[in-house]
């Protein structure tokens, strides 16, 4: 499409208005930024301070203090395991489901599409009841395993699409060939899906990395992801543990950033990955 | 693929959604039925205090063999769900024995349809956020399409952002701007605006709105932009030789070719609002509005009781296959016509 308006006045109004309107979606996190680097009296002053003395003191405290690496590095777990376990386990199932032409292919998908709705919440009762059962209630593994499986339906159908856009000839070829299945898949479709595998393992990470729910519900003290660290600081009515959540929530945000930075193009393409073909 | 090697692909997937995901869902039904709890065996034990030796009897749960509580279930039937939809006071119902007291924020008063307030909060937040998102995706991505091809990314990056924060720090974010002495309720207190933004119900529910716009619009406005990339040119410069304005170019054919996408991002948004939670744990903590997620999580976390959370949760999975119904109809045409 051509630009809007031909004028330079047009001109001028569009990229003053869409640069505003992106600067006032990115307020919250741009002020918190700029508060997580003063004490509270300036932070939360009335009448409102444009420009106060900075300090590292809340990063110091969360950082130090509040051990916070501790949080970081159990994020990193939690996320890197459901990443790869996520990845595996779904390019299997997302090859199989982009080739096999049978009625159960169908209906399993149609079923993961159900699975996809459902409210996480609504599963922890049962989570509770059976991992207690099972004494594996408080535990990394389980947790990881858990947000593989609440992921499991998105990833196969994204991998999936990915799939059906390398041709079968290139499968056919290969057995022909004499390999068998799973070496066709190895050695000859796998090496050509690294972008796909790339994209959908973006949106793993983010859905690993963000979640709340089911890790505050899942994991005790000792393991606390990040978001589960922050989100203590919901009810904080200390000054120091206030500003100790706000330098959290840059801390957390920061990767993030460097994510959309580096992977803008995949973060595109996987969220119009569903919807163009439809 | 044959189906041999069809189900020995799948089976990791397979096992770890039936085993996570199928099993629990069933398992939820059950215990929505029963109630559990602890078993108490009467015991008389001596005491000796300064006024001598005396018998004393006291309750004790009783242990099994491993030294775990005996518990006691029995079947309750639907008064749970009952309760959650205000059929049945709580002075009959047949779980009000069982029921812990519930803290005000959730079991206020003397109503009991605490479900049907969280639903109708959440279906309120549906229709709320819907026609923003997708207004306000449209106009990003008309405005951000019409942009010269080398500044496009920058804004295109800059406008993810409240889409790929963590739910709970995005939230806490606008909440910090929105205390009495944050960024924006201080400006809008120099406009002549007062209020205590998370001091009452509709103000608090407005928060969490605006919360859902913001966060959900990057979505719709990524995939707009990408159908705006599919647009026949060639109808475009039919119509512009034909004298059509900008506006009637926008109306009669840009917007009718991505009609499609805007029944995709509806579907998709209405269903991921339907579980909104982060939010309205953030920024009213229950006190004034909850959604149906929240009010499982409540329960079971707060009230400690798993029983009637799953009832709650089996109200929850109600709403949400009712929800289903327009999108699996759409999927199940599109992937049959594939195959």
């Amino acid at each position: 499409m051509k630009p809007l308006g031909s004028g330079r006045f047009a001109a001028l109004t569009l990229y003053a208005g869409t640069g505003l309107w992106v600067l006032l979606a990115c307020l919250p996190i741009l002020w918190a930024l700029v508060i997580s680097l003063r004490h509270y009296v300036d932070a939360f002053a009335s009448p409102l301070r444009w420009f106060a003395p900075l300090t590292l003191d809340n990063y110091r405290g969360l950082w130090v203090e509040r051990e916070f690496y501790v949080n970081f590095l159990n994020s990193v777990i939690v996320t890197a395991g459901a990443v790869s376990v996520s990845l595996s386990v779904g390019c299997l199932a997302g090859y199989a489901f982009s080739r096999y032409r049978g009625n159960a292919g169908f209906w399993l998908l149609i079923v993961a599409l159900v699975f996809r709705a459902i409210p996480h919440s609504t599963l922890l009762p049962s989570f509770f009841l059976i991992f207690d059962t099972l004494g594996i209630r408080n535990s990394m593994f389980t947790l990881i395993l858990v947000l593989v499986a609440i992921n499991q339906p998105f990833t196969i159908w994204m991998l999936r699409s990915f799939f059906m856009n390398i041709p079968n000839d290139l499968d056919d070829a290969a057995l022909v060939d004499g390999c068998s299945r799973i070496q066709a898949f190895r050695k000859v479709i796998i090496p050509v899906m690294w972008p796909g595998i790339l994209t959908t393992g973006l949106f793993s990470f983010l859905l690993a990395y963000n979640d709340f729910l089911l890790s505050s519900a899942l994991t005790n003290v000792e393991m606390m992801t990040m978001p589960v660290a922050i989100g203590n600081s919901i009810n904080a009515e200390s000054e120091r543990l206030l500003m100790q959540g706000v330098a959290g929530a840059v801390s957390i945000s920061l990767p993030l950033l460097l994510l959309i930075a580096f992977f803008q193009r995949q973060l595109v393409a996987g969220l119009t990955q569903g919807a163009v073909k439809g | 693929m044959r189906l041999r090697s069809f189900l020995l692909f799948t089976a990791p997937t397979l096992l770890l959604m039936t085993a996570l995901l199928a099993l629990p869902l069933a398992t939820t039904f059950w215990l929505s039925v029963h109630s559990c709890a602890p078993q108490f065996d009467l015991v008389t034990v001596q005491q000796s205090g300064p006024f001598g030796p005396r018998e004393l009897t006291t309750q004790r749960a009783r242990l099994d063999s491993r030294g775990h509580p005996v518990e006691n279930c029995k079947f309750v039937g639907l008064s749970y769900y009952a309760n959650f939809i205000g059929l049945g006071g709580s002075a009959s119902g047949q779980a009000a024995d069982l029921q812990q007291a519930g803290a005000p924020e959730v079991a206020s008063g003397t109503s009991n349809r605490v479900f049907l307030a969280a639903l109708s909060f959440t279906l309120l937040y549906i229709a709320a956020t819907t026609p923003f998102v997708i207004f306000f995706g449209m106009t990003l991505a008309l405005c951000i399409n019409a942009m010269h091809r080398r500044a496009r990314g920058f804004f295109i990056s800059a406008s993810l952002l409240p889409f790929v924060i963590t739910p709970v720090v995005g939230a806490l974010c606008i909440k910090w701007l929105f205390r009495d002495d944050g960024l924006v309720a201080q400006l809008l207190a120099i406009g002549g605006v007062h209020i205590y933004w998370m001091g009452q119900a509709w103000s608090a529910q407005l928060l969490v709105i605006l919360y859902g716009i913001w966060q959900v619009s990057p979505f719709a406005f990524i995939v707009f932009y990408a159908g705006l990339q599919s647009v026949p040119q060639d109808t475009l410069e039919a119509a512009t030789l034909d004298g059509a304005s900008g506006w009637q170019k926008l109306r009669y054919v840009v917007l009718p070719h991505l009609a499609p996408l805007i029944v995709f991002v509806s579907l998709i948004h209405i269903m991921d609002a339907y579980r909104v939670f982060e939010p309205v744990l953030v920024l009213t903590k229950g006190a004034f509005s909850t959604s149906v997620q929240y009010l499982t999580y409540y329960v079971l976390l707060q009230e400690n009781n798993p029983y009637k959370a799953s009832a709650a949760a089996v109200l929850t999975l109600t709403g949400i296959a009712i929800l289903l119904v327009p999108l699996l109809r759409r999927t199940w045409r599109e992937q049959r016509g594939l195959a």
